[in-house]
């Protein structure tokens, strides 16, 4: 709550005098409502002065104490990281939950007994169908081929002496609604030539719950790392208040109404908030390149294409003001505790 | 200064019942009244001219026009010439003519002062004292309370006596002091 320091005043300008103007009603009304808007403005402009000043100031005072602010920042971007890092992995889960949604297919096992030209036929016959999208025939032997790479037995010695898989046809519907992928299945099972149709829409089902629990457990650590920040920054806030204890004390007394009062406390908060969220995004940054590169390696192994997902313009934004607002919210709440504690009744 | 609630019977200031403003008017209201404390209450984590300047700040005025009146207060108890000292530089006396500047600064109506002299040799006592009926003069009803009986004596003012909480004398004799 500091003023802000001005040379000695030079001589008085001289002001033009609204002598000249006849002092009708209609002069005097003018002048009147002139003053009346000068005065709203000149609040107005009183009012963003003390913001500015208070944001100013409450910076200076965190930088005054720089490992104590930092320690308490470093609490909030730890508190905020969990959630912020749960939110990331559902998302790309999300997205590749969708992208299985898209190409949720259909697998069409062809009779054993059927030669390579018929297996081509039946996959045509297939692509035919209404509601197929894509059909892709996966011979015998190339089926064979991905069975061994999957399970990793490309090495084996041990090889079977006749290939007992039969040929499939990897089919892609147009329509992906599980209904319509059902009614597709029974479809197809009735095309002679078709051994049966499998259909995983059990494990889509699974993942569809897994990624509704994942959104619930996300949600609720947000919502209890959150309650976290709160109470990180209202305590240190409420320090702060009562260091200045003396300074509110005659504040009050000179005047000063609860805005005025509460107004540097709530900018100190802010500016925990925002440097929380600041160390979160870092923290989570530097995590997320030193995992990559065994994540990287792991998915391939796989098979799979997976990089670590990372925050991107929208999420980082959302993530600073979400701190900085929680870091408000978390002064507010310290500061009308405690300043109902302090103040003179 | 609404610190306190009266048990019985009414507090009128200026013709208002105090006791009747709502907790949102009372810093407007207090904003009319200059206070001297006892022990001053400067904030020593700022300088002389920050320190008077404060109840215009809290109002909310422009700064060259609050730097005008923080000088002019600064200049009428005599200590323009240290407006960039820490009150912690400055003596007991000094102090007092700062919390008794931030008092005046907005030229309030009503001015409060509770034991100015306490701490005070006679000699500044006195220049305190002068100080008070030069604003009394210009138009401020100030109100001191002093255990310093010998000092308000000599001012032939008003003179309440309270003892134990109970109004024991009400001198009304104001004699023009030439």
């Amino acid at each position: 709550m500091n003023a802000s320091r001005t040379p000695p005043p030079r001589q008085p300008r001289q002001r033009s005098s609204s002598s000249d103007q006849p002092d009708t009603r209609q002069a005097k009304s003018r002048r009147g409502a002139r003053s009346q808007r000068t005065r709203v403005n000149s609040r107005l402009r009183a009012w963003a002065r003390h913001h500015r000043a208070m944001a100013l100031d409450s910076v200076r005072r965190l930088i005054r104490r720089p490992l104590g602010s930092l320690m308490t920042m470093l609490a909030i971007g730890v508190a905020l990281i969990l959630p912020c890092a749960l939110w990331l992995t559902l998302d790309s889960a999300r997205l590749l939950d969708a992208g299985l949604e898209e190409s949720a297919s259909l697998t069409v096992y062809l009779d054993t007994a059927m030669e390579e030209s018929e297996a081509m036929q039946m996959a045509s016959i297939l692509r035919d169908q209404p509601q197929v999208a894509a059909a892709r025939l996966v011979t015998a032997a190339e089926g064979m081929a991905e069975f061994e790479q999957a399970l990793g037995l490309e090495d084996a010695l041990m090889r079977l002496d006749s290939n007992p898989l039969p040929a499939s046809v990897v089919v892609a519907p147009l329509d992906t609604s599980p209904q319509a992928v059902r009614d597709l299945s029974e479809q197809l099972e009735s095309i002679q030539g078709v051994d049966e149709v499998r259909l995983d829409l059990a494990w889509l089902e699974r993942l569809r719950r897994l990624a509704e629990l994942g959104q619930r457990l996300t949600l609720a650590l947000g919502v209890l790392f959150g309650f976290g920040v709160l109470l990180i920054v209202g305590n240190t806030i409420r320090l702060s208040v009562e260091n200045r204890r003396q300074e509110i004390e005659v504040v009050t007394l000179i005047g000063a109404t609860h805005a005025f009062v509460r107004r540097p406390f709530l900018y100190s908060g802010a500016w925990y908030g925002l440097g929380g969220g600041l160390l979160a995004w870092l923290l989570l940054g530097l995590g997320g390149q030193w995992l990559s590169a065994p994540v990287q390696a792991l998915a391939q192994s796989y098979g799979a294409h997976f990089t670590v997902p990372r925050l991107d313009w929208e999420g980082s934004a959302a993530l600073l003001i979400s701190s900085t607002l929680l870091g408000w919210l978390g002064g507010w709440m310290a500061v009308d505790r405690h300043l109902k504690e302090i103040r003179p009744r | 200064m609404r610190l306190e609630r009266p048990t019985r019977g009414r507090i009128l200031v200026a013709d208002h019942d105090i006791d009747r403003l709502h907790t949102s008017q009372i810093p407007f209201y207090r904003r009319q009244i200059g206070v001297v404390f006892q022990n001053h209450q400067l904030l020593f984590d700022r300088d002389v001219f920050a320190n008077v300047a404060l109840p215009l700040q809290i109002q909310g005025l422009e700064p060259h026009e609050a730097a005008r009146r923080v000088r002019a207060a600064l200049d009428k108890v005599g200590l323009l010439h240290r407006e960039k000292a820490l009150p912690i530089e400055l003596s007991g006396g000094e102090q007092q003519r700062i919390g008794i500047a931030r008092a005046v600064v907005n030229k309030p109506a009503l001015l409060l002062a509770d034991e100015p002299t306490g701490n005070l040799d006679p000699q500044l006592s006195a220049d305190i004292m002068r100080l008070f009926e030069d604003f009394n003069r210009i138009g401020t009803t100030i109100m001191i309370a002093s255990h310093d009986l010998a000092l308000i004596a000599r001012l032939h003012h008003r003179i309440l006596k309270l003892s134990e909480g109970r109004l024991i004398g009400d001198d009304a004799t104001v004699e023009e002091v030439s």
